[in-house]
């Protein structure tokens, strides 16, 4: 892919990756909960979304929650708190498993039976760049029509894929100057 | 020789320099003749701003003086004949039609072909229909025939929000009352030009929802006024993409968000200060009084006309103010003295030290601080999230509101009048980080907005204040409480330019101690 960047940020630009910003306002479409894990409301919130039938406590087993019933017991009753590192394990078991489950309503209210979602893209900040480096680029929309494969790598948490996904697919319809975009400030679309 | 020919003609030069009438009276006539001063500083070969010098203080020298002197000369000359004339034919005329002729003659430029300064503000000879609103407009600005004042754009002549200076107002306010009568529709004619006109404007959208609905539930007002209800937000997002068509900027409606601009917690409040008036009088006047609770209607509506930003908001420090910018703001503010008689403009603060606030609020203090009304010192402005802004992102949005509710009250349409209070009250709170509407993101605009509201309110307080109302409490967005007779202040009525009565009550002392409680 020619139009890629090989060093970003070699001049003072700074920004993130497109598709980074992609799984970020997915992430904020599947509304986590919002209280942190550290709080007794947010640990209680996830182990119930965990725990709400069997097939979820497996889903969040698969995710790497692998503890006892006895000590998920314990963790419920409130008589004992979890360590740090299984804090850290319960949030992401519950981001695993949260991802998983919107996923399949995110691609239909996305694709909207096929006409797609509008994206805003917000080019890449270029206040560190010296002035005579600076280029024009401007504020992008487009239509994303299929979304099955980038919303299918964000919830099995594969940043490779949604990387190929958006970069590959969905970029280069912004036309021959796609790879200024490969960097944004932002992406913003709803669902 | 030729030394004294020379110093013969440099004293052939040296005559009686010609007389010019005063300062006032210059300035006077050109807006009379509805002359731009771009127009007159084409004409006699300076720059618009040697004229503005000319006409506040400075005086002309030389040949240019002279060919200054003759254009005043000709100027009150016409003048002078033509509301003789005027008076003459029709004593009641409001507007000679003589005097648009005359001007036009007299200029021969008003035509749009004529290039001019981006920001000068030209007077039409004849009225052209606003790009804004359609109705005829005396003013050009940037090349658009448009009304100057937001409150033209309008239904109804209405006052401004701030008090006018009493002698010039009197021209200012001449076109306003021979606006002709608007047509039935509710929307303003079309611009002349066009030859295809769109067979169904945006107010349409809301009665079309408003009708389908009602056969749906074959008049069931009270079902029907759920549904409409439940889909006010999604049908005022469709009304907005509906105005934005052929629009000069797009709705940017996911721009990246500075943290200041982003909730703490989730219950939590971002670090914005709207300036939400909660004030009181400390004590009122002795004796006893009746005081008159006004709501200000549709306060949020009227407020959806501001700066708001449109694209990202980018940072900067330690600049002045810029005007064709808008944002959020860090501030400190200025010391507030009138608080007995007024209310401070930044709201009730409890907290001393730098705020963050917004736009509206900013242009306030800024507008206080000015020579006009010189109430408190300038604010000081750390630093900025800002962007290029324009007061017309939502203009067609809120005229079509606006349209939708005047005929709503006006056919007694309970149903329709609702709606539309959803759909402009549920945008405003919804445009947020809400997840009632994710389509629009933009919590700058939504505190903007509210900002406005607060604003235009003070604004209002002002108004009661300097027409010698004593001004009692204006809380919240749309409540203010005056004693004495407000009605030669504002208009009575229920359109978003009158105020309409909430309650009345007597206090003072002998009844309660304090300013007493209504209801």
């Amino acid at each position: 892919m020619p139009e890629k960047n090989i060093d970003f940020g070699k001049f003072g630009a700074s920004g993130i990756k497109g598709s980074e910003a992609v799984a970020r306002q997915l992430d904020w479409l599947a509304a986590h909960i919002a209280t942190p894990v550290t709080a007794r409301r947010g640990l209680m919130a996830r182990l119930h979304y965990l725990t709400t039938s069997d097939r979820a406590w497996q889903a969040a087993k698969d995710a790497g929650l692998t503890v006892s019933d006895r000590t998920l017991k314990a963790w419920l009753e409130g008589t004992r708190r979890p360590s740090k590192a299984n804090l850290e394990r319960i949030d992401a078991a519950y981001r695993a498993v949260r991802r998983r489950n919107v996923a399949r309503h995110l691609i239909a209210r996305l694709n909207r039976e096929g006409r797609g979602t509008r994206v805003e893209i917000h080019p890449l900040d270029q206040s560190g760049v010296a002035r005579q480096l600076q280029r024009v680029v401007a504020h992008r929309t487009m239509n994303v029509r299929r979304w099955d494969k980038i919303v299918a790598s964000w919830a099995a948490g594969d940043h490779q894929g949604l990387d190929d996904a958006w970069t590959a697919d969905v970029l280069p319809d912004l036309g021959s100057q796609w790879g200024q975009y490969e960097y944004v400030k932002n992406i913003g679309f709803a669902a | 020789m030729s030394d004294f020919d020379a110093i013969d003609s440099l004293l052939d030069a040296v005559g009686p320099q010609a007389e010019l009438p005063p300062c006032q009276v210059r300035r006077e006539l050109r807006e009379r003749a509805r002359l731009s001063k771009a127009q007159v500083a084409r004409a006699l070969g300076v720059s618009p701003s040697t004229l503005s010098g000319w006409e506040s203080g400075r005086d002309p020298a030389g040949e240019v003086r002279t060919k200054y002197a003759y254009l005043l000369d000709g100027l009150n000359a016409k003048l002078a004949t033509e509301t003789e004339t005027k008076t003459m034919a029709e004593p009641a005329a409001e507007r000679p039609v003589a005097s648009g002729t005359a001007a036009a003659a007299v200029t021969c430029t008003s035509s749009p072909e004529v290039g001019q300064d981006e920001d000068e503000v030209e007077l039409l000879a004849v009225p052209e229909p606003c790009v804004l609103c359609g109705r005829p407009a005396e003013q050009r600005v940037a090349g658009f025939a448009q009304h100057l004042d937001p409150s033209d754009c309008q239904a109804t002549p209405v006052e401004t929000p701030k008090p006018e200076p009493a002698a010039p107002s009197t021209q200012a306010h001449e076109p306003r009352t021979v606006r002709p009568p608007r047509p039935a529709g509710g929307k303003g004619t079309a611009p002349r030009g066009r030859a295809f006109q769109e067979p169904s404007g945006p107010a349409d959208l809301i009665h079309e929802a408003v009708h389908a609905v009602l056969a749906e539930h074959r008049g069931d007002v009270e079902a029907a006024s759920a549904v409409l209800l439940k889909r006010a937000i999604p049908d005022a997002m469709r009304l907005l993409d509906e105005t934005r068509k052929g629009a000069r900027y797009d709705v940017i409606a996911h721009p990246w968000i500075p943290d200041i601009l982003k909730k703490q917690t989730s219950r939590g409040a971002d670090q914005i200060w709207e300036a939400r008036p909660k004030w009181t009088r400390p004590e009122l006047p002795p004796g006893k009084h009746e005081v008159t609770a006004l709501d200000i209607n549709g306060a949020y509506l009227s407020a959806l006309k501001t700066h708001l930003p449109l694209g990202q908001l980018e940072h900067s420090t330690g600049f002045a103010h810029d005007r064709r910018r808008a944002g959020v703001h860090l501030i400190t503010p200025p010391a507030w003295e009138h608080d007995a008689v007024l209310p401070n403009p930044i709201g009730q603060r409890d907290e001393p030290g730098p705020l963050w606030v917004t736009e509206p609020t900013l242009r306030l203090l800024l507008r206080l601080s000015g020579p006009k009304h010189g109430l408190c010192e300038p604010p000081q402005i750390h630093e900025s999230y800002t962007s290029g802004a324009t007061e017309n992102l939502l203009e067609k949005f809120r005229i079509a509101l606006k349209d939708a509710r005047d005929t709503a009250i006006a056919d007694g349409d309970g149903l329709t009048f609702e709606y539309v209070k959803a759909m402009y009250s549920k945008f405003v709170s919804t445009m947020g980080e809400s997840n009632y509407n994710r389509e629009l993101y933009r919590p700058d605009w939504m505190h903007i907005i509210r900002s406005q509201a607060f604003a235009n309110l003070w604004m209002k307080a002002l108004k009661a204040h300097d027409a010698g109302l004593t001004v009692v409490r204006a809380m919240g967005t749309d409540e203010l409480h005056v004693i004495g007779d407000w009605r030669r202040v504002f208009p009575e009525g229920r359109s978003v330019t009158e105020v309409k009565v909430k309650d009345t009550y007597t206090a003072g002392t002998g009844t309660e101690a304090g300013t007493g409680q209504e209801q």
